[in-house]
């Protein structure tokens, strides 16, 4: 069994969905979509096709209230390139970056697998390491590769609960090198494996909206407090709110 | 049929502050779909599907690019560029507009306006007065909204020679193309 079938993002994984994307950002071709129509949109013509809610957030809110007074601070959205959110953010000063990791990170499974099959069909001497921690270093090389201290904020969403346990502790070591200090991360956790596969945007300084979206990735695991205490450990204080969605928004403030 | 009034009509209305935050409704329309096939005799400029450059496009008319180039792509102050659906770029962009429908791996610096397309995919930074991004694109770069001021010397510098080189069009320079 390949380990894209172990992550759940075999071929199929999603199905019923659609709807799904697996453009490569740095694959030579441009892959098509064979028939399936791009990762949706919410535009005035496809809201049928998605479910979209509002939900209030304290994160956000004390997200906002942490980064007051920052002026042109700089912001990593590790979310897709929604254009509300950039926009709220942009139009509050903040020079904004966009990287949608979680379609970064199934991109890169998919050619993993693509190496692997390679590999296989080759001599012995050119076997791909397919351990976790191998896998991680490969993913993180690859992505996240900003200066040291660029940013005062981080969106990271839930993406910690899509990736396996060794890239999500990698990638927060990376990400803490990449804020400043006193530099905020918002990130979300489900309290229960989640059903569906949602994604969220800003609406305004108090809410988000969720999107729910096919499946880009499955849910590897689901953190308990005194997991994600350690992961964020170097941080110096937690903040956390517990929506009625058993969605868990936190704070870490470095 | 890929006509110059056809790229007209996608432009979006005109927004009152640097990012707009409508959606671009009317991109969803299938009817204004591109076909790629055939360009009308219309359109100023077109790289179309098949076509592979590497160089420097520098120019002031629109072009229309649905083929690969590697490159630089340096359109003066008053035309805009298209990167069709099937348009794959990796070049550092600079125009008036800049609409991306296709990939483009570099920096866009778009002096009015920038439109990321649902099947836009950008790596890269952004760099423009005004932002629209249909849901679906795909950015992973570093956005700069600059209001009101000239983006980069070396734009009007560029956009200055590029309009006195009397005849305008687009001029392919220093490269190779092969179909």
């Amino acid at each position: 069994m390949s380990f894209l079938n172990k992550l759940g993002i075999g071929v199929g994984a999603g199905a019923g969905s659609g709807r799904e994307v697996s453009r490569a950002m740095g694959g030579s071709g441009r892959p098509r979509n064979n028939g399936v129509s791009p990762v949706a949109a919410v535009g005035a013509t496809r809201t049928a096709e998605l479910r979209e809610s509002n939900r209030p957030s304290n994160g956000l809110k004390e997200f906002l209230w942490n980064l007051e007074g920052l002026g042109r601070g700089a912001l990593l959205d590790l979310g897709p390139a929604w254009q509300t959110t950039l926009s709220f953010f942009i139009e509050r000063g903040f020079r904004v970056s966009s990287e949608d990791l979680l379609r970064a990170w199934k991109e890169f499974l998919v050619e993993e697998e693509g190496k692997l099959h390679e590999a296989a069909g080759r001599a012995a001497q050119h076997t791909l390491d397919v351990s976790p921690s191998a896998r991680a270093a490969r993913f993180l090389e690859a992505n996240l590769q900003y200066p040291h201290s660029s940013f005062d904020a981080i969106l990271l969403w839930d993406l910690l609960d899509y990736v396996e346990p060794v890239v999500a502790k990698q990638m927060v070591a990376n990400l803490t090198e990449l804020l400043r200090p006193g530099g905020v991360v918002f990130a979300m956790f489900h309290s229960k494996k989640p059903e569906g596969f949602q994604r969220y945007r800003v609406v305004d300084s108090t809410s988000l909206q969720v999107i729910s979206s096919p499946v880009l990735c499955p849910a590897q695991r689901v953190y308990q407090n005194r997991e994600i205490q350690d992961l964020f450990g170097r941080y110096r204080t937690m903040k956390s709110f517990i929506g009625r969605d058993q969605l868990r928004e936190s704070l870490f403030i470095k | 049929m890929w006509k110059k009034e056809d790229v007209k009509s996608q432009r979006v209305p005109e927004a009152g502050t640097g990012i707009s935050t409508g959606s671009l409704a009317a991109a969803n329309n299938p009817a204004r779909e591109v076909s790629t096939a055939s360009v009308s005799s219309k359109a100023s400029a077109c790289i179309s599907q098949g076509i592979r450059i590497k160089g420097e496009v520098t120019g002031s008319e629109d072009l229309f690019l649905d083929g690969h180039f590697e490159g630089t792509l340096n359109l003066s102050n008053d035309s805009s560029l298209t990167v069709g659906p099937n348009g794959e770029v990796k070049a550092d962009i600079f125009a008036r507009e800049v609409i991306v429908r296709g990939r483009v791996d570099g920096k866009i610096v778009g002096r009015e306006k920038i439109q990321l397309w649902s099947t836009g995919n950008v790596a890269g930074d952004l760099q423009t007065e005004r932002l629209m991004i249909e849901d679906g694109a795909v950015l992973r770069g570093r956005v700069e909204i600059e209001t009101g001021r000239p983006i980069e010397k070396r734009d009007e510098a560029r956009g200055a020679a590029a309009g006195s080189s009397k005849g305008g069009g687009i001029s392919v320079s220093s490269g190779s193309a092969a179909n």
